[in-house]
């Protein structure tokens, strides 16, 4: 079984693949409804290498990721960065998180779950992988997103006083 | 044991090679450039801070003021403005001022331009204890260079 | 009952080192928890040159992120130009013309041999050595010569355009590129190798110090000559392919020592791999545009996540993309190498020797603009 076959394996036991449950477009189908009726639901599928860089798409929960994590542990792969995006029509928080393998290539796997704006919560999976550490802290640093059972959530660039996030869309400074 | 003389006698021979090295590298030929006795020759793309180009026959600016490189420009370095003369069918510039302090030479104004209208200049010997110096008005510098 | 102070191994005591300090090449600050000379804990402090680089991204058009992207490693800028470039050429689906491709090759790999010849001389100097720096520097300069020929500055270039380059190469870039592989290829030898890497001294100072494990590269996303050190073969390059590296025939050097040593050895056959592949880009090197025809003033690319990586000096770096159809990106994720690559320093150093972790820290080849972003 080659790398990115037992990667769907392992990412099937806890996100079901899907073709259709993710939106085509991450704003476009949003943009027109309200912003509590936008559905992302959970669900997994694979994306063209060539187009995106990537070869599979996960859509989870927050209370999902430490067991995606878990599974990607398992298969060894890497973490390469962990990124926010703000959503502020949708009124939600994404956090992407990206993998990648080592050995073979063409193996990157992007996590995407999505928090609500008001309150961004989400597990911590730096116990997993030890480098999501420094990002987790980045990611709150730029977008606020609490990293919680994080043993070190602090500001990580910005000064530690800083009362801003500065990556959220409506911050101007 | 053998080891510890086999490292002094592998380490000494490789410091001896080392110095030797340092030693033949005496007496090569000077490489660094005695900067303000000899001065380097700038290449052909050398990118100082942007100019303007006259027309070649009036000595007047290409410019047109159609402003495509202060949009262009990342970071707002550049501030034109120009009126239209009585019985001239293009605008004339009237001011050019170029904040040299921001301007990071990325060439996206001399792009933008379609009319021939700048260029880098070959400017290296910049330095000023005032900020104000770097405020450059390039229509003024254009007329002193003719 | 209390001891004299020589005999209470519990007390502690902190040092800051930095984050003016030469052995941090910049403005990283280590806080140091100390017993006596051993390391009980240290804990890197980032973001003194902090410059929010995704915010600015996300103000201007994409074209005008392009400067921005060598102020971040300004040892490989052109890396980092290539790095966007593509990111935005795939999102915006723009062919780039097959010489430009091999010029953008060219150009990346004389700047990655002189990252590497930087670095080696900045980390001879931590560990006191200054003279091979002058003969890097005698080396550098060459490239930075040919380099400024070609795109017009000697050191945060912005030579890549979307659809191509800036400008084409001329024979005398060739022939002086030619003449520069041979001259690095005899000098290698001699006053890289004789001179410091068979040096004692050396040896004594990075052998077996800073070990990194295959595990820990992994749980921390360590990649580039950090990963080749401990016996990792990962190179962006080779496995997946961009540009166009999948015509050239190079090894990616793999030591299994896992200590600084091994680092040291990757980078020093980094810089002749890198002279193999530029020798072979010059002879394929084929005619045509530089530029692609009909790229679009204004970039609008469509709804999408374009990740995209490329291998810089230090390792791999990530451009993370969300385009939403406006002109400017919705959002630009930088994944830079370093950042990953310094955080295992902490679990690393732990017990070292702190003369020990400044020779790690060095072998590490810190930028830190590029941490800081
Ligand atoms: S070179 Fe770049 S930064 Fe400088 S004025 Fe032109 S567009 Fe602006
Ligand atoms: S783009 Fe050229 S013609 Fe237009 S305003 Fe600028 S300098 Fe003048």
């Amino acid at each position: 079984m080659s790398v990115i076959e037992s990667v769907k394996a392992a990412i099937e036991k806890v996100v079901p693949f899907s073709e259709t449950v993710i939106p085509a477009d991450p704003a476009g189908e949003g943009e027109e409804q309200q912003p509590d009726q936008v559905v992302h639901s959970a669900g997994a599928k694979e994306v063209d290498f060539a187009k995106t860089g990537c070869s599979l798409d996960v859509l989870c929960t927050a209370e999902q990721i430490l067991d995606v994590a878990h599974a990607l542990d398992g298969e060894q792969l890497f973490i390469e960065s962990i990124a926010g995006v703000d959503w502020p029509k949708e009124d939600q928080i994404e956090v992407v998180y990206t993998f990648s393998h080592f050995q073979d290539s063409d193996v990157r796997v992007m996590v995407r779950l999505r928090v609500p704006r008001s309150e961004p919560k989400v597990p911590t999976i730096s116990k997993v992988f030890s480098g999501a550490d420094w990002h987790e802290r980045e990611t709150y640093d730029f977008y606020g997103v609490e990293f919680t059972d994080h043993p070190n959530l602090i500001r990580i660039l910005l000064p530690e006083d800083a009362d801003f996030y500065p990556l959220r869309k409506d911050y101007m400074p | 044991m053998s080891g510890y003389w086999n490292d002094i006698l592998v380490g000494s021979k490789s410091l001896v090679t080392g110095l030797m090295i340092t030693a033949r590298e005496f007496f090569k030929p000077v490489v660094t450039e005695q900067y303000p006795y000899d001065v380097p020759e700038m290449t052909p793309l050398f990118r100082g801070h942007v100019e303007l180009i006259a027309n070649e026959e009036t000595g007047a600016p290409n410019c047109i003021v159609c402003m495509a490189c202060q949009r262009a420009c990342p970071s707002d370095c550049i501030t034109l403005a120009g009126e239209k003369k009585e019985g001239e069918k293009k605008k004339s510039l009237t001011q050019y001022q170029l904040d040299f302090t921001k301007c990071s030479l990325c060439g996206s104004c001399v792009e933008a331009c379609n009319f021939n209208a700048l260029q880098f200049s070959k400017e290296y010997n910049l330095c000023s204890f005032n900020k104000d110096d770097f405020i450059i008005d390039l229509v003024k510098r254009l007329e002193d260079q003719n | 009952m209390t001891l004299p102070v020589h005999l209470r191994h519990d007390e502690t005591f902190v040092l800051n080192l930095g984050p003016q300090h030469p052995a941090t090449h910049g403005v990283l600050r280590v806080k140091l928890t100390m017993d006596g000379e051993y390391i009980v804990k240290a804990e890197p402090v980032l973001g003194y040159i902090h410059r929010m680089h995704e915010k600015l991204a996300e103000a201007g058009t994409y074209p005008q992120f392009m400067p921005n992207t060598a102020r971040m490693d300004y040892l490989h800028a052109l890396a980092f130009n290539h790095g966007y470039a593509l990111a935005v050429e795939k999102a915006a689906g723009i062919e780039v013309p097959e010489r430009a491709e091999y010029i953008r090759v060219i150009t990346v790999e004389l700047n990655r041999i002189a990252s590497h010849l930087l670095w080696w001389a900045a980390f001879l100097l931590d560990l006191g050595g200054f003279t091979p720096l002058l003969y890097a520097f005698d080396d550098r300069e060459q490239i930075i010569d040919l380099l400024e020929r070609v795109t017009g500055s000697r050191l945060t270039y912005c030579y890549m355009r979307f659809g191509g380059v800036y400008n084409d190469i001329d024979d005398e870039f060739i022939t002086g590129t030619r003449d520069f592989i041979t001259r690095l290829r005899s000098r290698m030898p001699r006053m890289y190798h004789d001179l410091v890497t068979h040096n004692i001294i050396l040896i004594k100072r990075i052998k077996d110090i800073g070990f990194i494990s295959e595990e820990q590269c992994r749980r921390y996303g360590a990649t580039g000559p950090v990963a080749r050190g401990s016996g990792i073969n990962y190179d962006v390059r080779k496995n997946e392919p961009y540009s166009v590296y999948q015509e050239f025939d190079f090894d990616v050097p793999v030591y299994s020592e896992c200590d600084s040593m091994a680092r040291y050895m990757v980078r020093m056959d980094e810089i002749e791999q890198s002279l193999r592949i530029i020798e072979q880009a010059l002879d394929k090197l084929p005619d045509g545009p530089v530029m692609a025809k009909k790229v679009p003033k204004i970039l609008k690319p469509g709804l999408g996540y374009h990740y995209s990586a490329v291998e810089t000096a230090r390792g791999s770096l990530g451009h993370m993309l969300v385009c939403n159809g406006d002109k400017n990106p919705y959002k630009l994720k930088l994944r830079s190498p370093t950042f990953s690559n310094l955080s295992l320093y902490g679990e690393v150093a732990e017990g070292m020797l702190l003369a020990d972790a400044l020779a790690f820290m060095g072998s590490l080849d810190l930028v830190i603009p590029e941490i800081d972003r």
